[in-house]
């Protein structure tokens, strides 16, 4: 399997706490992958890392076929490259309907003339209904997104990461706040992303993690301290250290 | 499938419809068309107001839909404005030059000519000489082309400066009141080459043009209703569609547009400048109707009136700027103007020559403590399109649960 996002060597600083400490990690295309761990351990350091929001102070950072380095690029070029970033606390355009969510998000050009001249046409208006029947918001399509419960306003944010057509999809703690049955249809909506793309998952709960059924990443103190199945991690004794305390 | 773009938006026509009928009523009852029941002063400040009324259509894109608290739009609206004066007073005292040089017996060479003009115009600050700025002035064309670049390209490097910097909140806000203030302080000194704090007056006589002020107060006033219009639809086209989403977006949570993969800081750069230039058309349209215009006029109070005008009109819909800007201002007139009554209190007179600016921040504060929609929020009462109030806690898990203030109900 081909590499789709390479990390290596990584580390930065804030004030003098090394937040991520010579990180390395790597993901194919189409592959499902969680990564847990405590408090303060760097994972959302981590997604910052590599949609360009923080420049790290070392280490490389690759993406894609052509191997291009990501520090080089904003947060606007790297999210256009197609690395899509779900927020831990549902961010949603509230003052717009589900439906100019939708459409803002669509993968379409991005410049402001282009966008300027942009009006909606049917296949447009067509994806964002299919996206919305996907994410279980058909009936919601005209409403305003800050009508919505704290669930559905995921599961829109997730709809419109789809929209954008990523490869890579950063998810951070996607059932936070969820029923049972809202979580469900978060996992299936993962399950079915990471068929054609590949899928970072940050979570703390354990059960959630279990039903992605997948390869775990265990951060530590900002670098990773196992990798494997869930159960592997979850028997290894550092991990139980660290996550039950000693 | 798609509706039309005015079915969409059903204020644009009745803006427009209101815009329209205000201006035939006005004309009809003007002095310049012969019933007089409207005075032709009055016909500029109405004139005026409109030109005001664009320049917080304006506002209202870069602050009610951008989210950009800009307080330095009135320098751009006062750049338009010389622009357009220097060609007036250029050509104005060039045709009294010419006349007045036609008595003598030798005619005048180009040089005598030039040097005449530069004697009337800058005597006043104590120079003959045109400074380099004023190489256009004799051509109206490029004079009207650089009402819009002049202001336009200001706002472009500032705001390139300042937006790349990702400078925002009340950072950008203080940089464009600093801007505006430095552009006032240099323009009042005299050898910046725009007759300092003279500023260029006799604006209100078009060169070459016979008819009374009565007509051409007229022109003016359809040109400015012409240009508010025009302006108010290409607003309400650039906000009407997935631009309009963009910078909606951007006034709401910029961080998350800019990880869908738009280029924020290009988006603020494009409609701050955008609404320069629309600025500068104002500006170039009042200041010929007020006669006069000086350094004065772009200081910083200038554009914090601005902000207060769309406030309190409504800001992020673009009729509740236009209310705001025409209703306060011409309220301000009113009031400042010795015309509203004193009130005498019996051991103090409320005078509103001093007590209107009160007046003002009081009503500004209460605005935006209990009416955050402003003026334009009374357009929601009457069409009962009310927000629902969602808050409070969700009672269940499912889409559609009540949410706890629903349930008490």
């Amino acid at each position: 399997m081909s590499v789709l996002l390479e990390v290596s060597g990584v580390s930065v600083t804030f004030d003098g706490f090394r937040a991520i400490n010579n990180l390395s990690f790597h993901i194919g295309e189409a592959e499902l992958r969680a990564v847990i761990g405590p408090n303060g351990a760097g994972k959302t350091t981590f997604m910052d890392i590599v949609t360009g929001k923080t420049k790290p102070d070392e280490g490389r950072v690759i993406w894609g076929k052509k191997s291009v380095s990501l520090l080089k690029m904003n947060e606007a070029k790297i999210a256009q490259a197609g690395i899509g970033r779900k927020f831990q606390k549902p961010t949603v355009f509230e003052d717009q309907t589900v439906q100019e969510n939708l459409l803002m998000a669509l993968k379409k050009p991005r410049g402001w003339l282009a966008v300027l001249a942009y009006r909606a046409n049917v296949a447009d208006l067509e994806k964002a209904a299919n996206l919305a029947e996907e994410i279980g918001l058909k009936e919601e399509l005209a409403r305003k997104s800050g009508e919505l419960s704290h669930g559905q306003k995921q599961w829109l944010e997730i709809g419109m990461l789809l929209a954008q057509e990523p490869r890579l999809l950063l998810v951070d703690e996607p059932a936070a706040g969820m029923t049972p049955q809202e979580r469900e249809h978060t996992t299936d909506l993962l399950l079915h992303a990471a068929k054609t793309r590949a899928v970072v998952v940050v979570e703390h709960d354990m059960e959630f993690v279990r039903r992605l059924n997948c390869k775990v990443t265990v951060l530590h103190e900002g670098s990773v301290l196992a990798e494997g199945s869930l159960d592997h991690v979850t028997s290894n004794q550092e991990v139980i250290d660290v996550y039950l305390g000693r | 499938m798609q509706r039309s773009f005015i079915s969409r938006n059903p204020s644009v026509l009745i803006f427009l419809t209101c815009l329209a009928l205000f201006t035939v009523t006005v004309t009809v009852m003007s002095e310049g068309s012969g019933v007089g029941i409207i005075s032709t002063s009055f016909i500029k400040t109405l004139g005026k107001t409109l030109c005001l009324c664009l320049i917080a259509v304006a506002m209202d894109l870069i602050w009610g839909f951008t989210g950009i608290l800009s307080l330095g739009h009135f320098a751009f609206f006062g750049l338009g404005g010389y622009m357009i004066g220097m060609w007036l007073m250029y050509e104005r005292t060039r045709l009294i030059v010419v006349e007045s040089l036609s008595q003598v017996e030798i005619p005048p060479t180009a040089t005598e000519v030039t040097d005449a003009i530069g004697n009337q115009i800058f005597g006043v600050v104590g120079s003959s000489d045109f400074p380099l700025i004023w190489t256009f002035a004799d051509s109206l064309f490029l004079q009207l082309v650089l009402v819009v670049l002049v202001p336009g390209l200001l706002a472009l490097v500032f705001g390139w400066l300042a937006f790349r910097s990702r400078v925002t909140g009340v950072y950008l806000s203080i940089l464009t009141q600093a801007m505006t203030l430095a552009l006032a302080l240099y323009l009042f000194q005299n050898d910046s080459g725009l007759r300092g704090n003279n500023g260029l007056s006799g604006l209100q006589n078009l060169p070459g043009v016979e008819a009374s002020q009565d007509v051409v107060s007229l022109w003016f006033l359809w040109a400015s209703a012409l240009a508010l219009g025009l302006g108010y639809l290409l607003a309400a086209w650039i906000v009407s569609g997935k631009f309009g989403s963009v910078i909606r977006g951007i006034r709401d949570n910029e961080a998350r547009v800019r990880f869908l993969g738009y280029s924020v800081e290009t988006y603020k750069l494009m409609v701050f400048t955008l609404t320069a230039c629309i600025a500068g058309i104002a500006g170039a349209l009042y200041y010929p109707q007020a006669g006069i215009i000086n350094p004065a006029e772009i200081s910083p109070i200038a554009s914090i009136y601005l902000a207060v005008w769309v406030a309190i009109g409504g800001r992020g819909r673009l009729y509740g700027a236009v209310i705001g800007a025409a209703s306060v201002s011409l309220l301000s007139t009113w009031f400042t103007g010795g015309q509203a009554p004193n009130i005498p209190l019996g051991f103090y007179t409320i005078k509103w020559v001093d007590w209107w600016l009160v007046l003002l921040g009081m009503s500004f504060v209460a605005v935006t403590l209990f009416a955050p929609k402003g003026m334009g929020g009374l357009v929601d009462l009457w069409s009962k399109r009310r927000t629902p109030n969602r808050h409070g806690a969700d009672l269940g898990p499912s889409d559609g649960a009540l949410r706890e203030q629903e349930a008490s109900q």
